[in-house]
């Protein structure tokens, strides 16, 4: 899988139990889950950590907390991913320590190269097409973005936003090393062989 | 195609290796946790604050009796309401101050968090935040103050040493879980009528104020609807200090309510 093959990510979708769907993101191949529920209370995310944490770690993959540095401190989990909005990654850096994997959302080649200098270990960048999952303020940054960006930061890069197995594979040409779902994953009728189909996918080879 | 070296999966279990051993080895980890806390105070230039929380000063020093609730009308501005409060606390009467700004995003938060410890306030003043710790700790703040459904203290405790921990309690349930996760203070409310709080329901009242106070031997704040009239019968029924929102917000008045309040603190 990792490191030298595209991978993918799959982020909790706030209307699913997130365990359950990073159980079977997990079966299906991700090595990345990235908890995100801007709505939950704090008990009830730290205890959806400890779980996830704990099946990333059995099938080896990694366990990551949307904007919450506190939740990923006290609980297993592997590290935490920033949006723009988010605590700096300079600042996370300095509470999670060196181990810790900390992402960065970016829109730009600007944004992703300052993220670079703050001290991340990947990029989330996006989104790439029009998505559902998010309201967004702006519009998809498109695949030449994805492009400009690549050849300007050494950092992985994982591609995010309305990808679906038809234009998944086109993002690792354009210098994505992962991407990134929720819908795609989330709202099929089996989220474990959608995952699978979509790792397939950016790995060209037969699902 | 990049080849991914930042986050491999060696990475990870040496990862996970690493949490074993932090768990197996508490003393280490705290150590290593100082030397972190080390690093973000040269950062911020906070060496005072640095001491502090390595002599744990909530055992030396008991809880001010006086918490201040920030407004939730915070923004990124320079000169808001809270940090004028922090401007004007009178320095012979100590408080806390809790921000508790639910619309502000972790950033502006942040911002908000350090602007607000760079104010010179009377020495006692303790900053708390609430709910996030990793904000406290960012930011160098002295505690965090957490909703029922917050995330454990003693979860929170491991990396935030010598930090203050408060919960709001609002049932005997509550009151079990805080206790037993190591808070230091709780907060009751609202105990009187207050508008910010109508749409909740009818106050609590001091009778439930008395029977959480007898019920447990951690300091409650009493909250809702108090003024200088009636703080006397809160501390009556055994609370430990007043907190409130609007009851601070009157900048002209603070200095002079913060007096009138801490008349009747005294048991």
């Amino acid at each position: 899988m990792i490191p030298s093959l595209p991978f993918l990510c799959v982020i909790t979708d706030e209307a699913l139990c997130p365990v359950t769907l990073a159980e079977n993101a997990l079966k299906g191949g991700a090595v990345m889950i990235q908890l995100r529920h801007k709505t939950a209370s704090g008990s009830q995310l730290f205890s959806w950590a400890v779980e996830i944490s704990k099946r990333c770690h059995q099938y080896h993959a990694l366990c990551i907390i949307n904007d919450r540095v506190d939740i990923a401190l006290a609980s297993s989990a592997d590290g935490v991913h920033l949006g723009q909005q988010d605590m700096p990654a300079r600042t996370a850096r300095k509470l999670l320590g060196k181990m810790a994997i900390i992402g960065v959302s970016a829109s730009s080649p600007d944004e992703a190269r300052l993220a670079e200098q703050e001290g991340a270990d990947y990029i989330g960048f996006g989104h790439i097409y029009p998505t559902a999952s998010k309201l967004k303020e702006f519009s998809p940054v498109g695949v030449e973005a994805l492009r400009k960006t690549a050849a300007i930061v050494s950092l992985p890069i994982i591609a995010i936003g309305g990808i679906t197995i038809e234009n998944s594979a086109s993002l690792i040409s354009c210098g994505a090393s992962g991407v990134a779902v929720i819908s795609a994953v989330s709202k099929a009728d089996d989220p474990s062989k959608a995952a699978h189909e979509l790792l397939c996918a950016i790995q060209g080879r037969e699902a | 195609m990049a080849v991914v070296t930042h986050f491999s999966i060696s990475n990870c279990v040496r990862k996970t290796e690493s949490n074993k051993r932090y768990q197996e080895n508490e003393q280490k980890a705290e150590q290593e946790l100082l030397r972190l806390w080390s690093e973000l105070f040269i950062v911020h230039d906070n060496s005072k604050y640095f001491n502090k929380m390595k002599h744990s000063r909530k055992k030396e020093t008991p809880l001010p009796r006086l918490h201040l609730i920030s407004s939730g009308k915070e923004s990124s501005d320079t000169n808001t309401p809270l940090l004028n409060q922090l401007s004007l606390l009178p320095g012979s009467f100590p408080c806390m101050v809790q921000i508790r700004e639910k619309q502000l995003n972790a950033k502006e938060l942040l911002n908000l968090a350090l602007k607000a410890r760079a104010i010179k306030a009377p020495e006692e003043t303790l900053l708390l935040i609430n709910e996030r710790a990793d904000i406290a700790l960012a930011a160098g703040l002295d505690g965090v103050h957490l909703p029922e459904s917050g995330c454990s203290a003693s979860k929170l405790r491991p990396f935030t040493p010598g930090m203050i921990y408060g919960y709001s309690v609002h049932s005997a349930s509550a009151l079990r879980m805080a206790e037993e996760s190591g808070a230091d203070y709780l907060l009751f409310g609202p105990v009187f009528d207050t508008p910010s709080k109508r749409r909740y329901g009818a106050p609590q009242g001091l009778e439930k104020l008395g029977a959480l106070c007898r019920s447990t031997s951690l300091p409650v704040f009493a909250l809702g609807g108090i003024s200088p009239m009636n703080a006397r019968f809160c501390m009556d029924k055994g609370a430990y200090g007043i907190a409130g929102i609007s009851l601070f917000q009157e900048r002209s008045r603070l200095a002079e309510i913060i007096e009138q309040l801490y008349l009747h603190l005294h048991p």
